[in-house]
């Protein structure tokens, strides 16, 4: 029972924890696999059916809330995957359950993934109607030719299409772009960057292609089946992308991530700032702080130095199994979790504020890279240059302290 | 004490690898010095690394009982002893403590170098010579070619040569007949004063330095007064006994036997191997021949690779010595690697096997520069400086001239590889001095070669140029002058000492070419381009540049992400670890080894 100064302790005070104000659904379906993605996701063939995919995902939501804990009223809800979109109208039940169990803030943002050949117009309108304010579009390419090669099941006219029906249905709309695809020319790469603006998105991520270990790309590079990626095409890419994108009146906010004013990813930004998040579904991850650790039995209830803790789902989180199996749980110290927000925090344009790299004693670390040209300090916060993005494992290596 | 008449005190010679210590083996078994269920491989090799490589390292002795055919009981002193040319100064200590040799040749390999050098060692010492054919039981045995090989090549009488296996143990009997039959048993004077020779010495946490002795005139025993010659120190004998291979105590050591001595004396350097032992007191005034100290020729620098083992890297050193009397350190520092010893070894394995003991048995991780000679290097002024490390030779300005060692090589070679060895003795500055046919199938030749080429991958290459074929051994004949400079590699404009070399002026540029050439491949890209210059003086002879590295990772890093992110970057922090940061540049450990490993 703990007492806060000046006020009377009352039989009817709540002493729950407050949990996250940011939850990330995971739904582990697709309709194929991409050759470049080692996301778990299982390629949906109707089994599990998706009616019991939307309960068991309610019912795992719904062992998260525990006398010790109380829901505030959500930030943003993120559905990804997996494409959510594979359960058609399913989806729009799944956010109304979810939503029915814990309640929206005003102006919250939700965001659904969803994969081009299954984002139709009355999904769109069907989803905007449930509360859902964003859509991220895994487009990825408006190049018909490296679609293919990317093992991806749809074309560039489906993939605008998709655009179109999500901003007709009044979403947010972001897309997803991969570059330094080999084959793909600067002109076709900077083709695809204008046409997704030109469809009316108003949020752009830029991934260079990333060879992951036992993908079907991996083992096809292996074979001399395929080019790997070029790393003068990845950087020239991401320098056009920045080029294109800021020109057409969009803002880097993230190392990989441009929106218009007003646009950012709410619930991403969380990530990169250090809020807690619940996560949920087969693979997901969540974060809490200490006190919420405690509450949820992550932690125990009294003792260590608990700053935060980190879960994460076992893979094969499926209807039928257990409820809240998780595969892995950690802790981190408060100093090493403001490490991690000061690490996490160079991805984003703002930095870091003078008092997170105090608080993570990171200002030698943040020093040294102002000396390399990694990172500059003006105003009172720390920022990383665009050539510590670019080098951004030597930024987030000596501020995590594993450098030097 | 036994009767001298009934003693036999001989070695087994051989090449290495062609069977010396599993003959020794089966002569412990035959005379039944070792029960079969104690007997394991390699009985008198007892470090991991001399049974895992099949080498001898340090020499050994065991006494052994042998009823002859002629009805009596013979004591045989059998000494094993190490087969590498970098510690034939070993060998000739432990032949000097023998009358015979058995010089066990290889049925199918036959002769090769060191067979010719140690059975050279043993006609200067006068020693009777029995050849043994070994590995008859192996199916590309050809006795009657080796046997033809040890009469032209080493002008020693073969026909009856003992055929033998030391696998199946045939023979073996034969070969013992032999050493009692025509070995000479030892002759001294049990009347005068004690004169014995220490001809190996090891270390005992508890007894403290142990000797291996052959007593010559006198005997030694329990209580006595001792001196050590060489050293003049004056102790008293604590113990004395016999190996068989355990040490057994005896009250005394007569003429012409061979056991240990203990004298509780802790300093190993206080008991040289090839020292004479006699009384303090009314002792013998001549030492007994050969005594010299055992001077190292190749020197590297060691370095822990993390800089917090330094104290355990001096520790084991000083441990290891205590065994190896032969090795010797300095301290150095260098910018590159920060603080570690100059080490000074034998020759190359007698280094690899430290290096390897080091890591091995001390957990301690080391990166070893290239191998380098000491330099005499002659100033202007008038004096000289020894130089153990390239980064000690003074300026050229301030140089006269710079001599170096040399080696008299030889090289036992079938005619068809002829040219192949001429040629690379030319490239490694070989000064061709004569060539010998030993057989139909076997040439000698000799060439004069500074032991830096030498050190060089000679040998690596000799074999790889010869499919196998060629063996090699080598005197240090002493030092000559060269016109040697010193080569400097400088990454991002700085020097780095590390990688400093000496070599001769017509071939640094070659040298240095290839070099950073080599070196561009195997330092990683990093965030800034590397430019990789060779220099002599102020002068740049080459140049290649590491292209800098682009972007290093802008992955996704969304919830699942981060913790994975964090795992990955501890991971690569293992990897950097492994390689030396000199200024901004990761330099892997390979780099340092890269100039020993130079194609030409």
């Amino acid at each position: 029972m703990t007492s806060q100064t000046g006020d009377l302790v009352t039989p009817w005070s709540d002493t729950r924890v407050s949990l996250p104000r940011h939850l990330y659904v995971h739904v582990p379906l697709c309709s194929s696999r991409c050759s470049y993605c080692d996301f778990f996701s299982t390629v949906d063939d109707g089994l599990p059916e998706h009616a019991a995919v939307v309960g068991h995902t309610v019912a795992l939501l719904r062992g998260w809330l525990t006398p010790q804990v109380r829901w505030s009223a959500l930030e943003t809800l993120y559905i990804g995957g997996g494409t959510p979109t594979v359960l058609g109208p399913h989806l729009v039940q799944l956010i109304r359950s979810l939503t029915a169990l814990i309640p929206l803030a005003s102006e919250a943002e939700v965001t659904v993934e969803a994969n081009p050949e299954s984002f139709t117009p009355a999904l769109a309108s069907a989803l905007a109607a449930e509360g859902v304010t964003r859509v991220s579009i895994g487009v990825q390419s408006l190049d018909d030719s490296a679609l293919v090669g990317l093992g991806r099941c749809h074309d560039s006219a489906t993939a605008l299409a998709a655009i179109t029906a999500g901003v007709d249905a009044g979403l947010d709309v972001s897309a997803d772009l991969i570059c330094g695809v080999p084959g793909v020319s600067a002109e076709a790469w900077e083709r695809s960057l204008r046409g997704v603006v030109e469809a009316g998105v108003s949020h752009v991520s830029v991934y260079p292609l990333t060879v992951e270990a036992a993908t079907p790309l991996a083992r096809a590079i292996e074979a001399g089946e395929t080019l790997a990626p070029d790393e003068d095409a990845v950087v020239d890419g991401m320098h056009a992308a920045a080029a294109v994108l800021g020109e057409l009146g969009f803002d880097r906010y993230e190392v990989a991530n441009y929106a218009r004013p007003g646009h950012r990813s709410l619930h991403n930004t969380a990530y990169w700032t250090g809020k807690p998040y619940i996560g949920i579904g087969g693979g997901a991850h969540g974060m809490v702080d200490g006190a919420q650790a405690r509450a949820l039995g992550l932690a125990p209830e009294e003792g260590g130095d608990i700053g935060r803790a980190r879960y994460a789902y076992a893979a094969h989180v499926l209807p039928g199994d257990q409820l809240q199996p998780l595969s892995s749980i950690e802790h981190l110290t408060v100093a090493e979790a403001a490490r991690e927000d000061a690490m996490l925090g160079m991805r984003m344009s703002e930095g870091i504020s003078e008092g997170l790299a105090v608080r993570a004693r990171v200002t030698p670390a943040l020093e040294s890279l102002v000396a390399d040209g990694l990172v500059t300090f003006a105003d009172g916060r720390w920022r990383p240059t665009e050539r510590g993005w670019l080098f951004g494992n030597e930024v987030f290596s000596r501020i995590w302290g594993v450098v030097g | 004490m036994t009767d001298p008449t009934l003693i036999r005190n001989f070695s087994i010679i051989a090449h290495i690898d062609h069977g010396k210590s599993t003959l020794a083996d089966r002569v412990l078994q035959l005379t039944h010095t070792v029960a079969d269920r104690d007997m394991q491989e390699q009985l008198l090799d007892s470090m991991d690394i001399e049974r895992e490589r099949g080498i001898t390292i340090k020499a050994q002795a065991v006494r052994v009982m042998y009823d002859a055919d002629d009805g009596q009981t013979y004591q045989l002193n059998l000494i094993d002893t190490p087969g590498h040319v970098d510690f034939t100064y070993e060998v000739s200590r432990s032949l000097a403590a023998c009358e015979g040799v058995i010089l066990v040749v290889d049925a199918a390999q036959g002769v090769e170098a060191q067979t010719v050098a140690n059975a050279q060692m043993a006609m200067n010492a006068h020693l009777e010579i029995i050849p043994l054919i070994n590995k008859i039981d192996l199916p590309a045995a050809d006795p009657e070619r080796v046997r033809h090989e040890i009469e032209e090549g080493l002008a020693i009488p073969a026909d009856e040569a003992v055929l033998a296996s030391g696998k199946t143990g045939e023979g073996v009997r034969d070969a013992l007949e032999a050493v009692v039959r025509l070995v000479p048993h030892p002759v001294g004077d049990p009347e005068a004063p004690l004169k014995a020779l220490i001809f190996d010495s090891y270390f005992d946490a508890y007894r403290g330095v142990v000797a291996l002795i052959r007593v010559v005139d006198g005997s030694v025993s329990k209580g006595l007064k001792i001196k050590m010659m060489a050293t003049s120190t004056v102790t008293d004998v604590e113990e004395v006994g016999v190996r068989r291979p355990a040490n057994i105590p005896v009250d005394t050591l007569g003429v012409g036997e061979v056991g240990y001595l203990i004298t509780g004396l802790k300093d190993p350097s206080l008991v040289k191997v090839g020292d004479t032992v006699t009384l303090a007191r009314h002792g013998a005034t001549q030492q007994l021949p050969g005594y010299r100290e055992v001077k190292p020729m190749v020197f590297t620098g060691l370095f822990p690779i993390d800089g917090d083992q330094y104290p355990d890297l001096r520790d084991a050193l000083e441990r290891l010595q205590l065994n190896d009397p032969a090795l010797i350190w300095d301290p150095e520092s260098s910018h590159a690697l920060g603080f570690g010893f100059r080490v000074g070894f034998l020759g190359l394995l007698h280094m690899e096997v430290v290096k390897e003991r080091l890591e091995r048995e001390f957990g301690l991780d080391l990166l070893a520069t290239a191998p380098s000679v000491e330099y005499h290097a002659y100033r202007v002024k008038g004096d000289m400086i020894v130089v153990h490390s390239p980064q000690d030779m003074p300026d050229p300005g301030h140089l006269d001239h710079v001599e170096e060692p040399y080696l008299k090589a030889t090289v036992l070679v079938p005619p068809d590889y002829v040219g192949a060895v001429m040629e690379l003795a030319d490239q490694r500055r070989g000064t061709f001095r004569d060539m010998q046919y030993l057989s139909a199938t076997t040439v000698e030749l000799h060439y004069e070669m500074p032991l830096s080429e030498l050190i060089m991958d000679f040998f690596d290459q000799l074999k790889s140029r010869t499919k196998g074929y060629a063996s090699l051994d080598y005197e240090y004949i002493g030092y000559r002058a060269s016109e040697l400079v010193k080569l400097d590699i400088l990454l991002a404009g700085k020097p780095v000492d590390a990688l400093s070399f000496v070599v001769h002026k017509d071939k640094a540029y070659a040298r240095g070419k290839v070099l950073t050439e080599k070196l561009r491949e195997i330092i990683p890209r990093q965030m800034f381009e590397v430019p990789i210059q060779a220099a002599i003086g102020a002068k740049i002879i080459s140049r290649e540049t590491v292209r800098a590295m682009r972007k290093d990772v802008i992955a996704k890093c969304y919830g699942g992400d981060i913790s994975r992110k964090r795992k990955l970057l501890e991971k690569q922090k293992a990897g950097k670890k492994r390689m030396k940061s000199v200024g901004s540049v990761d330099i892997p450990q390979e780099a340092f080894m890269a100039i020993l490993k130079v194609d030409e």
